[in-house]
């Protein structure tokens, strides 16, 4: 399988250890990823609001490299991928699509609206599933309880989306399950995560914030797992403003999706890029029988 | 005959008057899978507990009166079959709606809903200087029509008003209802207040929407709420600029990717909180960057950035954005 590899900005910056995990996890399964070094940001929810036209002109770029390409896109991101999934659609309205067509014939590029967006845990849904991932798990993740925290973005609008029940997914609990792990249901899961305006109006985003990890908490959940990195930014680096804002202590680990397969698939938490993370992953690190070497 | 399964249902019962706390009782029934869960509230008040209280009307996802938290998710109960609900949830458990006091089990007090509604003046403004012709129709052209035609279809329900996280979090919020019709008057043709009801949303308003599309999720009617408080945001900006921590954020954003083409994660903070809010962050950041270093960085110049430069100057003008 090779695709075009849309890591986003955070990926590619504060949260490195997401793109380590995805290049760890794609080898071992034998994805090839394609890197495209003209990639821009997805506009992440904010040039949009700012201004609608250049936001899906910005990703019509993007979608067309992959078009040309003949690849699917590969994101590691919920932002990226409704962004980019919500310029598909917008590009559907002539109004749109024909500023946007007309600014990119300047440029040189034509997008015809062939690129299909994916996530990485539509990827392994899709292509790897239970039958074909149970026998490729090495390190089981027998034991540890985790909630699935999915970020709107991959699930909502559904219609954009276009692949899981926008409030009652199961793809994220299935693919844990199937690496051993226990899946635990809770409210949180397809709430949001508060980084929209943790920039704005920062003691809600945090008290948002620390209510999903409480509700997760509440529910035995011994670890966090999302597929996108803004939560990730909401819930792991920002767990220390999260807790003040709940008034007490909170102390859950967020791993990455692709970490997780990636430690049930036999990575080190060193090739993981676990020591980077703001709240230690060691507790739920020595459920499973490893533990990560400081960074 | 159509055949009947058992359906487990667990409801909210509380009467804040009686009751020391809100519990669950549990029901069974049998019944055929297409039953709307509103049917199965009102047989189990006929046929097992006559003082279940709940509002509903219509029953035909009309009215709106009957929406309620059916298995965590905000809805009409005249609109929700019991057969999907039981294949994903193997039970269905009902609550009354979020963000608003219970009055007594199902039944919730309304008034902040309407209040918040109040707060956007929900009626056309005379403009002054194009007055309605008197005693004749005031036409609109089709495309004008086209701009808001799903906000209409809005039957205030409050579903999306309980969905609604920001609400929770920020009673200031005014909640995805009432923004998706200050959408309506905003891009109104015959409306005389465009520019007041855009500059007086801001403060504590409009920004505060998380866009998590859980309102949009949950609207019967397809109004989509969400997307229309994004337009209302590209609107706002466009008259009066980034004024607010929230537009200054979204134009911050929107320059911060001309230069590198990726998000220059250190600057923008510079750029939507200033120097001031800049030293605010400043433990914070410091703390992120002990483990990240690469915050302190400026990210690379992605290949073609020109191109990207280049869809600014042509899709900017036309704007007249910041």
């Amino acid at each position: 399988m090779r695709l075009a590899y849309y890591p986003g900005c955070v990926a590619q910056e504060s949260g490195k250890e997401l793109d380590m995990a995805t290049r760890w996890v794609a080898n071992k399964l034998g994805i090839e990823l394609v890197d495209f070094p003209n990639f821009s940001c997805c506009g992440s929810g904010f040039v949009d609001e700012a201004n609608l036209v250049l936001n899906v002109a910005l990703n019509a770029r993007n979608l067309s490299f992959a078009e040309k390409a003949g690849l699917d896109l590969l994101t590691v991101c919920s932002t990226c991928q409704g962004m980019l999934s919500l310029a598909n659609k917008k590009l559907e309205l002539p109004a749109i699509r024909g500023r946007v067509d007309a600014a990119l014939g300047q440029l040189g590029l034509a997008y015809h609206g062939k690129t299909k967006v994916k996530h990485l845990l539509q990827v392994l849904t899709e292509s790897f599933p239970p039958e074909r991932l149970r026998p490729l798990v090495v390190r089981p993740l027998t034991g540890l309880k985790v909630g699935a925290f999915y970020g709107c973005h991959l699930l909502r609008p559904a219609d954009e989306l276009g692949w899981e029940n926008g409030e009652d997914p199961h793809s994220f609990e299935d693919l844990l399950t199937a690496l051993g792990a226990e899946p635990v249901l809770y409210r949180g899961r397809v709430m949001c995560c508060g980084f929209p305006i943790l920039f704005v109006k920062e003691g809600v985003a945090n008290q948002i914030a620390g209510r999903q990890v409480e509700d997760a908490a509440a529910h035995g959940a011994h670890a966090m797992a999302t597929p996108c990195p803004l939560c990730h930014i909401s819930l792991d680096s920002f767990q220390n403003k999260a807790a003040k804002a709940v008034g007490h202590d909170l102390d859950m680990p967020i791993f990455h999706l692709p970490q997780l397969v990636g430690l049930a698939l036999g990575a080190t938490p060193d090739e993981l890029g676990l020591p980077r993370h703001m709240v230690d992953t060691d507790s739920a690190l020595r459920r499973i029988g490893t533990v990560a070497v400081p960074g | 005959m159509v055949e009947s399964v058992a359906v487990p249902i667990s409801v909210y019962r509380y009467d804040p008057g009686r009751d020391a706390a809100p519990r669950y009782v549990d029901y069974t029934l049998d019944m055929p899978r297409h039953t709307p869960v509103l049917t199965a509230l009102l047989r189990i008040r006929s046929e097992v507990d006559s003082t279940l209280s709940l509002r509903y009307s219509c029953r035909s996802s009309i009215c709106g009166s009957c929406a309620m938290v059916i298995n965590s998710k905000s809805r009409l109960a005249c609109q929700t079959q019991v057969g999907p609900e039981l294949d994903l949830h193997g039970r269905i458990v009902v609550d009354p709606m979020r963000n608003q006091p219970v009055l007594r089990d199902l039944v919730v007090d309304q008034g902040p809903f309407w209040q918040d509604y109040e707060r956007i003046v929900p009626h056309l403004v005379p403009d002054p200087a194009h007055p309605m012709p008197v005693g004749k129709p005031n036409p609109m052209t089709p495309e004008e029509v086209d701009r808001f035609y799903e906000t209409p279809r809005c039957i205030a329900c409050g579903a999306c008003y309980s969905a609604c996280p920001a609400k929770e979090a920020d009673p200031t919020f005014p909640g995805p209802m009432a923004l998706a019709k200050l959408y309506r008057f905003v891009v109104d043709p015959r409306d005389g207040a465009r520019r007041e009801r855009l500059l007086r949303i801001q403060p504590g308003g409009l920004w505060t929407c998380l866009r998590c599309h859980l309102c949009t999720s949950s609207c019967p009617k397809d109004v989509r709420p969400s997307e229309r408080i994004r337009d209302l945001k590209e609107l706002a900006i466009q008259e009066q600029g980034a004024t607010e921590a929230g537009s200054r954020h979204a134009v911050a954003f929107k320059e911060n990717l001309h230069d590198r083409g990726l998000l220059n994660e250190m600057r923008l903070v510079r750029q939507t909180d200033g120097v001031v809010g800049m030293l605010r962050q400043a433990p914070q950041g410091l703390r992120l960057a002990r483990k990240k270093p690469e915050l302190l960085k400026k990210p690379r110049r992605i290949e073609g950035q020109e191109q990207v430069q280049k869809l600014y100057e042509l899709l900017e003008d036309e704007e007249g954005g910041a």
